[in-house]
């Protein structure tokens, strides 16, 4: 059995990254494998935005990595900077920054580069998408 | 610690990836990590000098390379096959870099913990 840290660098939608980076972590759970931490950086930031609404025939990437993370309890890290830069925010952030609305949904939290960094001291393997 | 090479493959300006993963560079080495750099492809064209990144509209993380050493990331490779295809001359590189043969990268490659794309 490995321990996985899984990078995600690929947009909710444009990329099939994101889709990519989701089936392995299927895979690799399914096969008794751990994965540790799901880190999103540089454009993998958008796949936190729970204003995200693709139409119903369509795969919601979003939702998906919701419910990896609620069913095997598997922490889904947001690069705190890449995702500010991208307009992905947190409560905190909004109010932070003096911003209206944010859209980062709870089960994505935010951290520095630092944690994926920690996380792959951590790790067997880091795993990029 | 693990060792980590960090590899750019992308021109300047187009895009964001060598920022950021020069941000991960960086953070990787202050965290004690053993990191190592590679340029290859487009992204050697990083290495000239008098580059004005601001006039493209972004911010000058080019002239942070300069302060690699300072981070401790002394391994800095620059490879020789893709400076000759973009017409790249040993005096032109604006930090100090070690040319090598692209079988050195894969050497670097295989001996690393863990490689990163940006």
């Amino acid at each position: 059995m490995s321990k996985f840290i899984i990078q995600v660098n690929g947009s909710v939608y444009g990329s099939t990254a994101s889709f990519r980076a989701l089936s392995f972590c299927q895979s690799a759970l399914a096969n008794g494998h751990q994965i540790i931490n799901v880190f999103f950086y540089q454009d993998g930031v958008t796949n936190s935005s729970a204003l995200t609404c693709p139409a119903s025939d369509e795969i919601d990437m979003h939702s998906n990595w919701q419910s990896l993370s609620l069913q095997y309890a598997i922490p889904l890290t947001n690069c705190v900077s890449a995702a500010l830069r991208r307009g992905v925010l947190s409560p905190q952030d909004a109010t932070e920054n003096g911003k209206p609305q944010w859209n980062s949904s709870d089960a994505f939290t935010m951290g520095g580069l630092g944690e994926l960094v920690v996380g792959i001291e951590h790790a067997d393997r880091l795993i990029s998408f | 610690m693990k060792s980590l090479v960090i590899i750019f493959r992308h021109a300047p300006l187009g895009t964001t990836s060598t920022r950021e993963g020069l941000d991960f560079a960086m953070l990787s080495a202050s965290f004690e990590q053993q990191v190592s750099i590679v340029f290859t492809n487009e992204a050697v064209l990083h290495l000239l000098a008098g580059q004005a990144p601001e006039q493209a509209g972004s911010k000058d993380y080019v002239s942070a390379f300069k302060a690699l050493s300072l981070y401790d990331i002394d391994t800095v490779l620059v490879c020789a096959e893709s400076m000759t295809t973009l017409g790249l001359q040993a005096d032109e590189l604006s930090i100090s870099a070690t040319i090598v043969a692209p079988q050195a990268i894969t050497d670097a490659l295989q001996a690393a913990d863990e490689v990163l794309v940006f």
